[in-house]
């Protein structure tokens, strides 16, 4: 067969698969997508096994991807009949229609109150709740023989712990934690107005309690996640707030690492309130499709019953949502309870957009950075900013008609051409040719021209997922405007351009600086152990870089950090106190440890080009410059540095595009700390698609000026590699 | 413009000895051409010459100063490398200044003493181009104007005119010795051609196996090699070299032929074998000739023709003048005007 037919088989078949397995799923199966893992989803399977309706086909996706693969499938007929996902998603799908009422597998009476608002919009249940999951309180019994009953007791039990012990460790510059102390002060994040929670009176309150647990030692500073765990974990903190991850990560074969138990969070005797942490209720959901037939209502009603709930309690410590099915498993009774004592999370979309703001207000404040009002109200304002309403309709007339006139030019030069003898030989004699290159042709345009097209073309919509529209260059104008503010306010495009590339900038220098000087020590003829340094000079380029950036981020803490521990060394050292330095809390110092950890991840890349790059300098012309009278440095300078020179342009080129895009630093070690301004295009341009209400439009517009931007560097550096290759020739 | 002597140089890679204890001293003003085969050592002495090496033993001095430990900057010597090694991204003009400018001499100064040098090498066409866009000769005149320019003590050599074409090669030869004379600097220069060494020297030294076999004027090595390596290493075609024994005032060489010691041979003990060596050039048709020498093959160079034959069971070339040889398989009676003995344990030519 020839090559051109093999094509046209293969995309038959691509098209013609989807086609027959939409045919079969009309047989009366029922599709599940779930994110489950682990026990949980040997829990399923144990369940699936006693399930006695129709065939139910299981598709495990991360839970990442859930919502948006949902997003893409549904609404073409594609997707699951049922899913399993957070309830906190539904306001979401209900907007876009990708669930339906439960109807019938809704069992009125059978779950606790906080579960049934949960799944509950508009007074219809899109949900059957399967489990919550909520922050509860851990307690150290080996530290605490009697549990205080409100936060100022715990805070009053520090006095009594040994040296080096937190009382209580919970991520306190995180707003989902935070949470929890806000609704003891009657606050809320989102109100249900959709307008911002975290500002005003209790806010203030809220902040001013975790203000004085800080101030009193009570809670460690900046601490995160995998810090409470190892804080918990080592027993040098005699409470934590955690959710039902911790249980899991105490858990070792031998046993748990502390004795502990978990119960209800305390009451906040300053306001009389009980710390409420949000819920999130695992809930069963159904599509429009799958809501329609009654088998998929009778499997999800199966899926959340007594028998199912009891059996995901016992095999994966799920906390059922029912209030008919108590499990014997003392910390599973511990979350139920304080289920029933928790604040169910906004299902609005706002929702996602109140984080941002929330954290960085919160991080701020309890930097010292701002006075609390002052934060929250700027926090308010970065959230109205953000769910601004999108940019008005426009015509796509002016659009259409400019592409139309350019398709129309081509059509026309096209015909022209074509009617020339000698064009249409031309094109006949290379069709062979273009059999030779029709995959990379194809492949490249699916996997590059087409995304790019998408891209820009997403760049002239507006408005959240599910009410897109045409607004033509409004996007572009908003930015390049700073959306109306001054032009170089926090935030704006410009300001973080000229972060941008500022951070490109250091990092490119420092990569070459380091790169040339270790790859100059590893080509010197003398070196023993050439082997070995070049291994441990590959290392940092070895290692993923998310996980090299995540050690930084861990090494830069102000209290657990090492580098204050080494500062504290050096300090003891010398007999002078040197202060722990709040890496994140200034530009200055938040920038540094985003370069330190840059420099790091991509000066080996730089050497490895150094040395190949010196070897092709020819030793006679080295010792020509010797006997001329040339010092080791005017030999570097004069002769190896031109001479390398255009080797490294393509390699700083590269070098200059991976910085300038290098999400994963900023992203990771700051996380464009303090208040932004460490971010670069990139992780703003993520910011506006995944934590600010989904502005795709918004991030694409991003997205396009990178790109022309990276065009127009790249092409600046080419013109330079071009003259320099010029001058040294072959 | 110095006197240079070598004490007792050595120099060892691990365990592999290149130069063995060489001394030497070569006078002011003189063309030293250090000449051997390849792996000799030539240009490792060269080189701890000027400094690129350091000598593992012994002392070098250039007009009673000892430059042993001194880097190649601090000597004042220039270099021309086989492969020319041009700076390939300077212009032929900033590779002729780059020297002076290291030095810090005036801008004035730099630009008369490059102009100076490219009009005297005939280069001047060529000095704003870049090295690649150059011919080998023309890279090899620049190599030399980045020498000159800087007016060294000493100019050093090595093997330049092996990436020449023949023609350009006698040429760029006599080019080099006008130019030695010219600026009366010592020059030390490196070859394996012994055309080159014996038309250059002043001074031939012969090196073998990292030891100097013979140091003097390449006439006086010619005519009286101090061993059969020298001997057979200098001069063309190669002396041949026939096995025999002395016997009173002849020699008797293997088949039993003899023949008489020419006048001014050394006197050797009666009965003694030896190695002759016999130039190509030493011999003489002549009817009386006691030497039988069957002809195998003819060269004819036009000037003079080579015959390659043979004497007994041993191969032997001679050289006739003018441009008609012998025919092959012509049996030819020689006449030997001059003979080397060499003794044949040591190869130490016997005077």
């Amino acid at each position: 067969m020839r090559p051109w037919r093999w094509l046209v088989a293969v995309l038959v078949a691509t098209w013609l698969l989807p086609a027959a397995a939409r045919a079969t799923d009309r047989d009366g199966r029922i599709r599940l997508w779930h994110a489950w893992r682990g026990e949980e989803e040997a829990a399923l399977a144990e369940l699936l096994e006693s399930w006695d309706g129709p065939t139910v086909e299981v598709l495990a996706v991360p839970y990442d991807a859930l919502s948006s693969k949902l997003g893409s499938a549904i609404p073409f007929g594609e997707g699951p009949d049922i899913f399993v996902d957070s309830h906190e998603r539904l306001g979401e799908y209900h907007r876009r229609e990708l669930v339906a009422d439960v109807g019938d597998a809704f069992e009125d009476g059978a779950y606790v109150g906080e579960a049934v608002d949960a799944v509950t919009i508009d007074g219809a249940r899109f949900g059957v709740p399967l489990s919550m999951k909520s922050l509860a309180l851990y307690v150290n019994d080996d530290l605490v023989a009697v549990v205080p009953g409100d936060l100022e007791g715990i805070a009053a039990l520090a006095e009594t712990l040994p040296e080096g012990v937190v009382a209580l460790a919970y991520e306190a510059n995180n707003a989902y934690a935070h949470a929890a102390i806000l609704h003891a002060c009657g606050g809320r994040l989102l109100n249900d107005d959709d307008s911002f929670g975290f500002v005003g009176p209790a806010a203030e309150t809220s902040i001013d309690v975790v203000l004085d647990l800080l101030d009193a030692g009570v809670v460690p500073r900046e601490a995160d996640g995998a810090l409470v765990t190892n804080l918990f974990r080592s027993g040098k903190a005699a409470f934590a707030m955690s959710g039902p991850w911790l249980a899991a990560d105490l858990a070792t074969p031998e046993g748990d690492a502390v004795r502990y138990h978990v119960e209800p969070l305390p009451l906040l005797a300053r306001t009389r309130g009980r710390l409420q942490p949000l819920l999130t209720v695992e809930s069963a959901m159904l599509s429009p499709s799958g809501a329609a037939r009654p088998e998929v209502r009778r499997f999800a009603a199966f899926l959340a019953s007594s028998a199912a709930a009891a059996r995901r309690a016992e095999r994966a410590r799920a906390v059922t949502a029912r209030t008919d099915t108590p499990s014997a498993d003392p910390i599973v009774r511990a979350f139920a309870a304080q289920g029933r004592a928790a604040v169910p999370m906004s299902t609005r979309p706002a929702m996602r957009a109140a984080w941002e703001p929330a954290n960085k207000a919160l991080r701020k404040i309890l930097r010292g950075d701002a006075p609390v009002t002052e934060a929250l109200v700027e926090a308010e304002h970065r959230f109205a900013m953000v769910m601004r309403p999108p940019p008005p309709a426009r015509s796509p007339t002016i659009l259409l008609v400019v592409i139309g006139g350019a398709l129309m030019f081509g059509a026309v030069v096209l015909v022209q051409r074509a009617r020339t003898r000698a064009f249409r030989e031309q094109v006949r004699r290379s069709i062979p040719a273009w059999l030779w290159v029709a995959h990379a042709v194809f492949v490249v345009g699916v996997l590059v021209v087409l995304p790019l097209l998408v891209g820009t073309a997403t760049s002239l919509f507006g408005g959240p997922p599910g009410d897109v529209h045409y607004v033509g260059a409004a996007n572009f104008v908003d930015i390049l405007t700073a959306r109306g503010g001054p032009l170089l306010a926090s935030g704006s495009f410009w300001l973080t351009l000229l972060v941008t590339v500022l951070w490109t900038v250091v990092n490119v220098a420092l990569h070459v600086g380091l790169g040339l000087a270790f790859g100059i020590l590893l080509a010197r003829p003398v070196l023993r152990m050439r082997a070995m340094y070049r291994v441990l000079l590959i290392i940092p380029w070895a290692v993923p870089n998310y996980v090299t950036a995540l050690a930084w981020k861990g090494m830069f803490h102000r209290q657990f950090g090492a580098v204050t521990g080494a500062t504290m060394a050096l300090g003891d050292w010398l007999g002078v106190t040197i202060e722990p330095i709040a890496w994140f809390s200034r530009f200055s110092t938040a920038f540094t440890a985003n370069v330190a950890t840059n420099a790091w991840l991509g000066f080996p890349f730089m050497m490895v080009v150094t040395v190949a790059a010196l070897g092709s300098v020819p030793k006679d012309v080295l010792e020509a410059a010797e006997v001329d009278g040339a010092s080791r440095w005017q030999r570097f300078r004069h002769v190896t540095l031109p001479m390398i020179g255009p080797s490294l342009v393509p390699a700083v080129m590269l070098g200059a595009i991976w910085t300038f895009n290098m999400f994963n630093v900023v992203f990771l070690v700051s996380g464009g700390d303090p208040d932004g301004t460490t971010d670069i295009l990139v992780s703003e341009a993520y910011r506006w698609a995944f934590t600010r209400d989904a502005q795709y439009g918004y991030a694409a517009a991003y997205a396009v000026l990178i790109f022309v931007l990276l065009s127009g560097i790249t092409r600046g550096l080419d013109r330079i590699g071009a003259a320099a290759k010029a001058k040294v020739g072959p | 413009m110095v006197e240079i002597r070598l004490r007792a140089v050595s120099k060892r890679f691990g365990d592999t000895v290149v130069l063995d204890g060489i001394d030497a001293c070569f006078p002011d003003r003189s063309f030293v051409v250090l000449v051997g085969k390849s792996g000799c050592g030539k240009s490792t002495l060269l080189r701890c010459i000027a400094g690129l090496e350091e000598v593992t033993e012994g002392g070098i001095e250039f007009g009673g100063r000892d430059v042993t430990r001194l880097a190649p900057r601090d000597r004042d010597v220039a270099m021309v490398f086989q492969s020319y090694a041009l700076y390939p991204h300077m212009t032929v003009r900033r590779n002729l200044a780059f020297g002076l400018e290291l030095r810090k001499e005036k801008r004035a100064v730099i630009d008369a003493r490059v102009a100076e040098v490219a009009k005297l090498l005939e280069i001047e066409h060529l000095l704003d181009r870049h090295p690649r866009a150059l011919s080998g000769g023309q890279r090899q005149r620049v190599a030399m104007g980045r020498a000159i320019v800087r007016r060294p003590a000493v100019f050093m050599f090595d093997e330049p005119l092996s990436n020449l074409d023949p023609t350009l090669r006698n040429t760029v030869r006599v080019d080099i010795r006008r130019m030695h004379d010219d600026l009366g600097a010592t020059t030390i220069y490196v070859t394996h051609d012994q055309v080159e060494a014996m038309t250059l020297a002043d001074v031939l030294v012969v090196l073998d196996r990292g030891v100097v076999q013979q140091i003097g004027a390449p006439i006086d090595v010619y005519r009286n090699p101090a061993n059969r390596f020298v001997a057979g290493f200098v001069g063309s075609p190669a002396m041949n070299f026939l096995d025999g024994r002395v016997v009173d005032s002849t020699v008797e060489l293997a088949g039993g032929v003899r023949v008489p010691l020419p006048e001014g041979t050394p006197a050797v003990a009666a009965g003694k074998t030896v190695v002759v060596g016999i130039r190509p050039h030493d011999v003489r048709r002549d009817p009386d000739g006691t030497v039988a020498f069957v002809v195998e093959l003819v060269e004819t160079l036009g000037s003079h023709v080579h015959v390659h034959g043979r004497v007994g069971d041993a191969v032997f070339v001679a050289a006739f003048e003018g441009h008609t040889g012998p025919k092959r398989g012509e049996t030819l009676s020689l006449v030997v005007d001059r003979l080397h003995l060499f003794d044949p344990e040591t190869g130490v030519a016997l005077r």
